[in-house]
């Protein structure tokens, strides 16, 4: 006896104006009674704090309720039977209910560190008291409506940095803050999650071998705890641009592809937010470096320059 | 009444030879002669200059003489030009065989990797399982079995086969629908490429890796299309067409693609992104119509790799994904090489304190990376089709069609450039092209073999007489300065043609001094030789006649300073120049070939080479039968006394030199008999060369052919000795060895037979008796038992004849127009004479007859008892003896042959008209 969920749609993205549609599979040797045969649809936001950042006390707190965005069942089939063999078993529901004006509460899904946005939808067939009952669970992806979202802009803004010595807040190795560095880019600080967050660097001069330059891309989740807001950065992806002392004025690409799943778009919630920033880091080759090479990699060192720009996610049609 | 002795039939050769001979006409012209105009002319409309006319046949030759690496390169640039329709048809055939010539010229076999190879897979494995988390992909594949590797040692063979093993395994997975280790693994040799720690062993690591990653590419491109093409449930919805567009490809197939392409996004080194996104590359044409933008990008992506090996052959690799685009628009290609062009600048700039591992390798670096630049070239050229954009593109050109000479350009891709350019482009802007080699300097490639190249490229196509003498110019005034005589040579080698073609004599004088003046001072190294070879042997083939050759003096001098084999390489072709045209008649030509040859033969190479294909031997025979003294026959005698001295060791040309005297002898025969003291010492001379002469059937041949001579100059005591020897010859030859060819048996008989006409002239000897010779030979003959009866039967035949001819009152011939005497003078109705040659013929027939009956294959006994047949008719007047054997040997032709063959009838035919009336008398 096995029950199986199958969707509609292989990727299992689904819009909150769309049905979720899809199948129940239930394979048994011989027919089985039931009480009746319930399909749910559930969404919320999880928020946890765990270590990090996060003070003592808020450990103890512990997380926060979840937020739930959405909660559904519908009975698909009163009490009866289920034949012997394979049954499929349609069923189709809305994530939203037409003409219900909260779009806004639909946040896409997105599995972060310390916030979690998921959509599950569940099947329970119920066998009485005597038996279990039958039941599986499946995650399906939302994204925002298409006839929602923002349209894409029109001009993407660049943001021009330069990163040299006098940039760094951090101590720098003595060779470095002498010598000197200069590095120049320009980096779209607004982007479409379907494109790559696209720029472009060049090394104008460096006294120092450069050894990598390397592209991190963070996300920051803030939550609000009774009254305080308790942020965590994390790396969600690193890619790197330079591997070794590159040629100096030649322009290099910035193109990073962003990881499903991991980021979504910016979110600014009352009780949590979710954003992005990159972070460029320079590498310059180093003999204290090779020291630590466990470390984690946006940590302010003495051989490393970094400057971080805001990165605004949007959905775009 | 038939007489029963035998009695030799009277002939009349003179009526027998009107009856028997054809009817004549004149003809009106020979039928040997040649055409029209003698060939001497011809030869001399070439030397007359008509500049525009280019021999084929002798630029083919220069081409040859060309050095090894230089003329692949001119061949593979006309080749792909020629061919660049076809190998755009087939670029996957050209990258198989562009990677077998990378690693033949890079082998990594004997290589062992240390440590620090495997350290590098260990390290890779690392930063792999650092990566994987971020990637969220799944764990790699049991870490342990690199880590067993790593402390190892290993060599470059198990390296290899590691990654033999790795693609198998790639091929494994995939296969097994599991695919996301399929790219895990993928990823993991993409990252071998990172390493370059060994330079020797990367050529290989990237054919190997490379393997694998178009091996991947189209296991992905199979996929996408196949889900292009299926429905959900399996079955075939469309075939997808060849050009199809992004747009037919459904929604499903899509999202596959964008999702292979961001898992190789979230790849977190550079390098193994590069490479998966380019293997990948074919694959951007299911998500939009211009995936040669993404291209662009990557070419962009790889300058932000800094080592410059793993950057070049990033380049390559990216060059051979251009290709599988189809697309004409070298752009990116053009990008790549300009971005090489500042990567070799830092190499070459490299300082010590930054780059030392570059400035100690920089050599090997730079030759491992030429194969990359070369292949690069190469994409361009093949779908270019404005030249001169290129030129712009490459920061070499204007806008109008000439080259700037203003931007320095590392040598390297200059070379390289050069080597593909159309020659058209080549020779209309060769000054140009100059003005580019002579502002860059650099070490990535040795200036003057870009000079040397320009020069080959110009010798394709006829440039301009303008262009031609300013370019001249200004290689004349290169490579003045050039203090090395290899540079110098180098050079002179690429331009030699052109100077020949556009007769710039005062040039070829001073190089040539220049050459003379270097050689004089450093002397010539092993190299250098094989380059001077080439521009001397150049100089030949130009030359018509040898006697300009020898007028340039520097030429002989460097004659003299060369050695070994390319000194015999470049005799050779002077003695080949001088035979060339005939006879040669002047003194000091004679004097120089002499020498020549003195040279060649004193080569210890061309002693060594002993057998009969030895090319220098038969040009120094020739030359010594071409030899011409007209009428100081003495001269021409002491010449071939000296011949003999000088080339003791060459054995065929004894026979040119037996042959040569015999011919001065005739020679002087003709002048008339005043010479016969010189006659005398002409066959003194050949006998005293005959007996060194090892080959035995020449030797015989040239015994007769002495003889004979001899005769004719009525040296008759001469001939005898050299009949004698001749048949002495004979039985050294039988008792030296018994295996012989037929054709070797045949070459006997035919010299025994001539030996018998010739013994017709031969007066007979009181002492011996008119007999000796025949019966020494047919003694000899029955003392041979490897003779074959039917060579047996040919020679008593032969002897038969002989004896008939000797018993008649003329002979059929004389020696010498009757002056000398015959034996028909001598002996002519001498009974005792008569008897002699009855005797012996009797014992003659008998002999034949009984050889006859010993030939064991019936059709042969029966043709030669009626080839016997014929011979004892014609001899003989009819008589009972006669008769009876002539009966005889018909009915064995019956018994062998059948009745009705045609030999046959005509024998019995033949034999009843001479036999018969007798009979019936």
């Amino acid at each position: 006896m096995s029950i199986e969920l199958k969707l509609s749609r292989i990727n299992r993205v689904y819009r909150p104006s769309e049905l979720v549609e899809g199948n129940i599979i239930v394979k048994s040797a011989s027919s089985i009674s039931h009480y009746g045969i319930r399909i749910a649809v559930d969404g919320s936001v999880n928020l946890q704090v765990r270590g990090g950042t996060a003070g003592v006390i808020e450990t103890l707190v512990g997380a926060a309720k979840p937020i739930s965005i959405l909660n559904k069942i519908v009975e698909l089939r009163p009490a009866g039977k289920i034949a012997s063999g394979t049954t499929e078993i349609p069923f189709s529901m809305h994530i939203r209910q037409p003409r219900e004006d909260n779009l806004e509460k639909f946040y896409e899904t997105f599995h972060g560190g310390n916030i979690n946005i998921q959509y599950l939808v569940t099947v329970d067939i119920s066998r009485g008291y005597l038996y279990k009952s039958l039941s599986t669970t499946m995650e399906f992806i939302v994204e925002s409506d298409k006839a929602d979202v923002i349209e894409q802009p029109v001009s993407p803004e660049m943001v021009v940095f330069y990163i040299t010595q006098d940039t760094q807040r951090h101590p720098l190795l003595p060779q470095l803050k002498s010598g000197g560095f200069r590095i120049i880019g320009k980096m779209a600080t607004q982007c479409s999650l379907s494109d790559p967050v696209s720029g472009e660097l060049t090394v104008e001069a460096s006294a120092v071998p450069i050894s990598s330059i390397d592209i991190h891309l963070l996300r920051v989740e803030s939550i609000l705890l009774g009254e305080k807001i308790v942020t965590e950065k994390s790396v969600v992806q690193t890619t790197q641009i330079a591997d070794g002392d590159v040629c100096h004025n030649m322009t290099l690409p910035i193109h990073v592809i962003l990881p499903r799943l991991l980021t979504c778009p910016t979110v600014s919630a009352g009780p949590f937010s979710i954003e992005f920033k990159v972070v460029i880091v320079i590498t310059f080759q180093s003999e204290v470096a090779k020291l630590h090479s466990k470390s984690d990699p946006t940590t302010p060192r003495l051989w490393l320059a970094m400057e971080t720009l805001p990165l605004e996610l949007v959905r775009t049609r | 009444m038939l007489s029963n002795s035998m009695e030799f039939r009277p002939r009349n050769y003179t009526a027998e030879k009107q009856a028997h001979a054809l009817p004549r006409s004149r003809a009106d012209g020979h039928p040997l002669s040649a055409p029209s105009s003698p060939p001497r002319h011809q030869v001399e409309v070439v030397d007359d200059g008509d500049t525009d006319y280019l021999d084929p046949l002798r630029r083919s030759d220069n081409n040859a003489a060309v050095s090894i690496e230089d003329l692949e390169g001119i061949e593979d640039s006309s080749a792909s030009g020629l061919s660049s329709e076809a190998s755009i048809q087939n670029p996957s055939k050209e990258w198989v065989s562009f990677k077998r010539s990378l690693m033949q010229r890079f082998p990594v076999s004997k290589t062992v990797l240390t440590s620090s190879m495997s350290d590098v897979i260990v390290k890779g494995r690392k930063t792999f399982d650092k990566s994987s988390t971020n990637m969220h992909l799944e764990e790699l594949e049991d870490p342990e079995k690199f880590a067993e590797e790593g402390g190892k040692v290993i060599t470059g063979q198990e390296y290899v086969s590691r990654l033999h093993e790795l693609k198998a395994e790639i091929n494994h997975t995939w296969h097994a629908d599991d695919r996301v280790t399929s790219l895990k693994l993928s990823i993991k040799v993409a990252k071998l490429l990172m390493d370059t720690s060994i330079l020797q062993c990367y050529p290989t690591l990237f054919v190997l890796a490379t393997d694998i990653m178009d091996m991947l590419g189209d296991m992905v491109w199979e996929r996408i299309k196949l889900k292009a093409e299926l429905a959900e449930d399996g079955t075939k919805l469309c075939l997808l067409p060849e050009n199809f567009m992004a747009s037919d490809i459904c929604s499903d197939a899509k999202e596959t693609c964008n999702n292979w392409f961001s898992k190789i996004g979230a790849i977190r080194e550079l390098l193994p992104r590069i490479y998966l996104e380019l293997a990948l590359l074919p694959c951007w044409r299911f998500l939009h119509d211009r995936p040669l933008d993404c291209l662009q990008r990557l070419v962009m992506m790889t300058r932000g790799l800094a080592d410059p090996l793993a950057s070049a052959y990033c380049r390559l690799y990216m060059a051979h994904c251009f290709r599988k685009l189809h697309s004409h628009d070298i752009g990116c290609l053009l990008t790549c090489v300009n971005d090489f062009k500042i990567l070799l600048m830092r190499v070459i700039s490299a300082k010590e304190t930054f780059h030392r591992k570059l400035t100690e390798n920089k050599r090997l670096l730079i030759s491992l990376m030429e194969p990359t630049i070369d292949y690069i070239m190469k994409c361009i050229f093949k779908n270019v089709s404005e030249v001169n954009d290129v030129l712009v593109e490459l920061g070499l050109g204007s806008n109008q069609v000439e080259l700037r000479g203003r931007f320095p350009c590392a040598s390297i891709i200059l070379h390289h450039l050069v080597k593909q350019l159309p020659s058209q482009v080549v020779s209309s802007s060769a000054m140009e092209i100059i003005q580019l080699i002579d502002s860059s300097n650099d070490d990535s490639y040795d200036q003057c073999l870009n000079y040397r190249l320009l020069g080959f490229r110009l010798c394709e196509r006829k440039s301009e007489m303008g262009t031609v003498n300013a370019v001249v110019d200004k290689i004349i005034q290169v490579i003045t300065q050039y203090e090395g005589l290899d540079e110098y040579l180098k050079v002179v080698d690429a331009y030699v043609d052109i100077f020949l073609q556009n007769h710039m004599d005062d040039h070829l004088n001073s190089i040539l001094e220049g050459i003379s003046n270097r050689a004089c001072s450093q002397g010539i190294a092993e190299d250098e030789l094989t380059t001077l070879q080439s521009i001397l042997v150049k100089l030949l083939s130009y030359y018509e006649d040898l006697q300009d050759v020898i007028a340039m003096t520097p030429f002989l001098k460097i004659l003299d300073l060369m050695h070994g084999s390319s000194q015999s390489i470049v005799n050779m072709q002077i003695l080949d120049m001088g035979i060339r045209n005939g006879y040669i008649r002047d003194r000091t030509t004679i004097q120089f070939l002499f020498e020549i040859s003195q040279a060649l033969h004193d080569d210890e190479i061309f002693v060594n080479v002993k057998d009969d294909s030895n090319q220098a031997a038969r040009l120094i025979s020739s030359f010594v039968s071409l030899v011409d003294y007209g009428g100081e026959l003495e001269s021409h005698l002491t010449f071939l006394v000296e011949c003999r001295a000088a080339f003791g060791s060459i054995h065929w040309l004894k026979e040119t030199l037996v042959h040569s005297s015999n011919c001065l002898a005739i020679k002087a025969l003709k002048d008339g008999s005043r010479h016969i003291s010189f006659i005398k010492s002409c066959i003194a001379f050949s006998e005293v060369t005959l007996p060194s002469i090892s080959a035995q059937t020449k030797q015989l041949n040239l015994y007769l052919e002495t003889a004979e001579v001899a005769l004719l100059g009525g040296l008759v005591s001469h001939s005898d000795g050299l009949i004698d020897s001749a048949i002495n010859s004979l039985q050294i030859s039988e008792v030296m060895d018994g295996s012989r060819t037929p054709t070797d048996a045949d070459g006997i008989l035919s010299s025994i037979l001539k030996l018998f006409s010739l013994l017709v002239m031969v007066p007979g000897n009181p002492e011996h008796g008119v007999t000796f010779y025949p019966k020494n030979l047919v003694s000899l003959v029955n003392s041979q038992p490897w003779m074959p009866p039917r060579m047996r039967v040919k020679i008593f035949c032969a002897v038969v004849s002989l004896l008939a001819a000797l018993s008649q009152r003329d002979l059929p011939y004389h020696a010498d127009k009757g002056k000398l005497l015959g034996n028909d003078i001598l002996f002519f109705g001498h009974s005792l004479y008569l008897s002699e040659l009855a005797l012996m013929c009797k014992f003659v027939l008998q002999n034949l007859v009984d050889t006859i009956q010993q030939e064991p294959s019936k059709a042969a006994r029966g043709s030669m008892a009626l080839e016997a047949c014929n011979c004892i008719a014609s001899s003989f007047i009819p008589s009972q003896e006669i008769s009876s054997i002539c009966a005889n040997l018909i009915e064995t032709g019956k018994s062998c042959m059948g009745t009705s063959h045609p030999y046959l009838l005509s024998t019995i035919k033949f034999t009843d008209q001479l036999l018969l009336p007798s009979i019936a008398v």
